[in-house]
């Protein structure tokens, strides 16, 4: 049972950060209705982009010392007399990583904004009318285009970033046995979970996301209210590339930074699907259900066997319910 | 039969029976359930009561692509036709059901496949591009004629799978006189030298009342009279809701 | 300059060859492939081979994709089907079917596998658009290079590390120069392509096109949509498993990353780029996908010189021009290369008159 319990919390975690990979994937095509295959890429780009401004920066000849280790005296004192796995001593150790790690997300961001604003404009804008068959093979190309330029820029090596939040270990007793977790991953669940209901609000109840989802269900009529349909489109994909600019580092904190994390798109897309392509909701729960799934899986058969989990998953759910668990089914007029 | 979708009750007890060899009229107002009815007629939608039968048979359970083994033909009321081929092809599809070509013998081509491929191109031709007409447009794709040879067009791949039973949904809609009488003198031509039945949507009552030796009428989903053409055109049901007293 | 193009009976008017200059570009260049295989050079016995054993595969997602409109971003599974069948079919029956005969009963046998899990894979096809459809082939995909790479599977498999292939033998002619195979696979090729030509020709192909322009109206014809998508995603997953059993009698060795998402990409790329539903997209789209890496590597090669380094920087700028080629020719001409050969060959065909 122990264990059970164990494996279960883990793909919760794991969950929370698929739910913030797929919102991009969401809102991508609720408000343009084209599914973004290379999403996994722009992900990538993220944990890269974090990977830049967290480590290859501070490390530069010409940065401040303090951005790669920030040690005021009082900390050293308090670190001083600290034995090695403490609490206490693991925060202070992320409060030494703390600039970095800040100038890492914010570089991440911002890098990412203006990847996923390029994009929109160069690739997307003038498919706009065309069919999805174009617009989604156009994304495809994309994966051929962001992995090469990834290996360019920074080479296939593999490497590793700090933490976003301490990392604590945690142990405390659930239904009669001792869970094990480390702070870092609570907060990266925190984190997911928060943006995802942000997301979601600002969908719902925003101007701005009202706008998505009047262009995302009839263009033409969206113009003539008034809505300036290639600016929603725009900020789609900016929330798309912002968001998974954030998931890339807590990605790259969780699996270090490699090219294989691009690989994370694809079975976030069987997620999406899962969950009915334009449902909010959905997605969660298909994200929560594999993630737990995985690790059951993982607990059960190994790690090697967890890697098909969703893609075995999309496609069982596809057979039984062809439109996802919560998706919309288009009515054709004959 | 009944039908529904969710709330709307697109057809609610509309019950009538097509006489074979002879052409049946459908009429309403817009939004009466003339499509719905004809789409239940084809397979695509299944009425929640009652029953689809053809020359006797029950078909209500059949999908609509083995309908059309039986003899069914459709056209559109918004014209289906397959934009990506000629005239030529879209009509060779009306033959589809009475080929018997297989996988195989289609890799193949040359042999049995050929063979019946010049058989229904000669067919077609003789009997089909000939009797309405379009000869001279055989050889070009659809996105290139005008909207009234599509239509005829779209009556000609009908006509290929020597239907039984042919349902017209506004057969000349948007067309001018004079095409509104070529089709009509085409749809009483396939009666005459066919006997095909014929079911018909249509909104330009000239046409209706001319060619149709019944018809139903339907408004709201219901069927509210009947009959011969001249019995409904004095119904006052039916002028009230739909055709106007006369002037 | 072809001023009319008459024909007097139906047979004749029927036929795809129906002008001279059309007759000469094809028994031409079927001399010329005879007369490079005898006299080619071996580099670029090769490369032809190569653009051989792929266009086999683009003209089965041509069926599918071009023709039938079934979206599958995973068909580099049934190329891997074929090569591994092949292979281990032909190491189990090795004792047991004379080495002169196995070809014959190993290839049929590995495409008709294929063809198999092509149907499986395409159930979903039947409920589901397009969209979906592309995401459940792509998790076949994934599921069936899983399978070959996992170790429960190694012995037959090879796992990750891969399986030595053999050396066809057609009747005690063993094929053991690359340029015999190519022999081989020319004439698969050419062969294959035709039947897929004639496929259109018949009412079978006539109800793929029907299908991808309006389904409802395709059945309305009495096409059951059930059979015929069913049926193209056998028919292309059976091209893809050739390709895959030519792939492996060709290269010395098959290792599982061969087959990856990337080959998937690449052919329905090649199909994009060439020009989709027509029959000679995809030998453009082939001749593109195999060219363009090529090219690249010799310019760097020239540039670049023979450093490690280079060699690193080499394969993300072909992953990089590869997808720049794809969204340009996406953006600018969507219908291929065939698109620009039509237009090319109609102003050829005005001249000396303008257009107009």
């Amino acid at each position: 049972m122990g264990q059970f319990v164990q494996f279960a919390i883990n793909g919760l975690m794991a969950g929370a950060i698929y739910a913030l990979i797929a919102v991009g994937i969401v809102s991508v095509y609720k408000a343009t209705k084209v599914v973004n295959f290379a999403h996994g890429y722009l992900i990538m780009f993220g944990a890269y982009f974090y990977f830049t401004f967290a480590v290859i920066v501070p490390a530069q000849p010409w940065a401040p010392a303090w951005l790669a280790s920030w040690q005021p005296g009082w900390m050293v004192e308090m670190r001083g007399d600290l034995p090695m796995f403490s609490p206490v001593a693991a925060v202070l150790d992320w409060v030494a990583n703390l600039p970095r790690i800040l100038l890492g997300l914010a570089g991440a961001l911002v890098c990412n904004a203006i990847l996923g604003r390029v994009i929109e404009r160069v690739l997307m804008r003038p498919l706009m009318g065309q069919s999805i068959f174009a617009m989604i093979m156009v994304t495809v190309g994309l994966i051929s285009i962001l992995s090469g330029a990834a290996q360019l820029i920074w080479t296939a090596d593999a490497a590793s970033v700090p933490y976003i939040a301490p990392n604590m270990p945690i142990r405390f007793e659930l239904f009669g046995t001792m869970i094990f977790l480390f702070g870092t991953d609570l907060v990266n669940m925190a984190v997911a979970l928060l943006l995802f209901g942000g997301i979601v609000a600002f969908v719902k109840f925003t101007k701005g996301g009202i706008a998505i989802r009047a262009t995302a269900e009839d263009q033409s009529t969206a113009y003539s209210m008034g809505i300036s349909v290639p600016k929603v489109f725009s900020r789609a994909w900016v929330l798309a590339s912002t968001t998974g600019a954030i998931a890339g580092a807590i990605l790259a904190t969780r699996n270090g930074i490699s090219p294989s994390l691009g690989l994370f798109g694809f079975s976030v897309l069987a997620i999406v699907l899962m969950g009915g392509l334009d449902s909010y909701v959905g997605v969660l729960i298909a994200a929560m259900v594999v993630g737990v799934l995985e690790a059951m899986t993982q607990w059960q058969m190994g790690g090697g066997w967890a890697e098909i989990v969703p893609y075995v998953t999309v496609l069982v759910v596809l057979i039984w319910r062809p439109h996802g668990l919560m998706g919309q089914k288009e009515v054709e007029r004959i | 039969m009944h039908l529904s979708f969710g709330g709307i009750k697109a057809l609610q007890g509309v019950n009538f029976e097509a006489k074979a060899g002879e052409i049946t009229g459908v009429i309403g107002p817009n939004g009466a359930g003339k499509t719905s009815l004809f789409n239940a007629i084809s397979g695509f939608y299944r009425p929640d009561r009652g029953s689809v039968a053809f020359d006797g048979e029950d078909i209500t359970t059949l999908s609509p692509d083995k309908r059309a083994g039986l003899g069914l033909a459709r056209t559109f009321q918004n014209i289906a036709l397959f934009r990506g081929m000629t005239v030529l092809d879209n009509i060779k599809l009306g033959g589809h059901t009475r080929l018997k070509t297989n996988v195989w013998q289609a890799l193949r081509y040359f042999g049995a496949a050929q063979k019946a491929e010049l058989e229904l191109r000669r067919e077609i031709e003789e009997q089909v591009i000939d009797f309405l007409e379009i000869d001279h447009i055989r050889k070009y794709p659809i996105t290139m004629l005008p909207y009234g040879l599509q239509k005829r067009v779209e009556l000609g791949r009908a006509l290929a799978m020597r239907p039984r039973v042919l349902l017209l949904d506004e057969p000349v809609a948007g067309m001018n006189r004079e095409e509104t009488a070529d089709m009509a003198r085409f749809i009483l031509d396939v009666q005459e030298q066919f006997g095909t039945t014929i079911l018909l949507v249509e909104h330009d009552m000239h046409m209706v009342m001319d060619i149709c030796s019944r018809i139903v009428v339907l408004n709201f989903g219901q069927q509210i009279a009947s009959g011969t053409p001249e019995e409904v055109s004095n119904n006052p049901a039916v002028i009230e809701a739909y055709l106007g007293a006369a002037a | 300059m072809i001023n009319a193009n008459l024909k007097s009976s139906y047979a004749a008017d029927e036929r795809v060859l129906n002008n001279r200059y059309k007759q000469a570009f094809v028994y031409g260049s079927i001399l010329a492939l005879v007369l490079f295989t005898l006299f080619g050079n071996d580099y670029l016995i090769l490369i032809a081979s190569q653009m051989g054993i792929l266009l086999i595969a683009v003209v089965g997602i041509n069926i599918l994709t071009g023709y039938t409109g079934l979206v599958s971003l995973g068909h580099g599974a049934f190329v891997a089907i074929g090569a591994y069948a092949v292979t281990i079919f032909g190491n189990l029956g090795a004792g047991v079917i004379p080495a002169g005969l196995m070809p014959f009963v190993s290839v049929p046998l590995a495409v008709a596998l294929a063809a198999a899990v092509g149907v499986l894979v395409g159930l979903p096809s039947l409920r589901v658009k397009g969209l979906y459809l592309a995401v459940a082939t792509l998790a076949a995909n994934f599921i069936v290079i899983f399978l070959i790479e996992e170790d429960l599977f190694a012995p037959w498999t090879g796992g990750m590390v891969g399986l030595n292939t053999n050396v066809p033998n057609l009747l005690g002619w063993e094929l053991d120069t690359k340029r015999e195979m190519f022999g081989l696979i020319a004439v698969v090729g050419l062969v294959s392509l035709l039947a897929a030509q004639n496929l259109i020709r018949t009412r079978v192909g006539r109800a793929f096109i029907a299908i991808r322009d309006r389904d409802y109206s395709a059945e309305i014809l009495g096409i059951s949509l059930l059979r015929y998508k069913l049926m193209s995603f056998a028919l292309s997953a059976a091209y893809c498993g050739l390709a895959g059993a030519l792939f492996a009698y060709f290269y010395a060795r098959i290792l599982p990353e061969q087959f990856e998402l990337a080959l998937s990409l690449n052919l329905v790329a090649a199909l994009i780029i060439g020009g989709m539903g027509r029959t000679m997209g995809p030998v453009f789209g082939v001749i593109i996908v195999v060219m363009v890496p090529e090219v690249i590597k010799v310019l760097f090669g020239a540039l670049a010189g023979d450093s490690a380094g280079a060699g690193q920087l080499r394969a993300p700028l072909q992953q990089i021009a590869f997808g720049v080629l794809l969204v340009l020719f996406l953006l600018k001409e969507p219908l291929g290369i065939n698109q620009i050969v039509d237009r090319i060959l109609r102003a050829a065909n005005r001249w000396p008159f303008a257009r107009g």
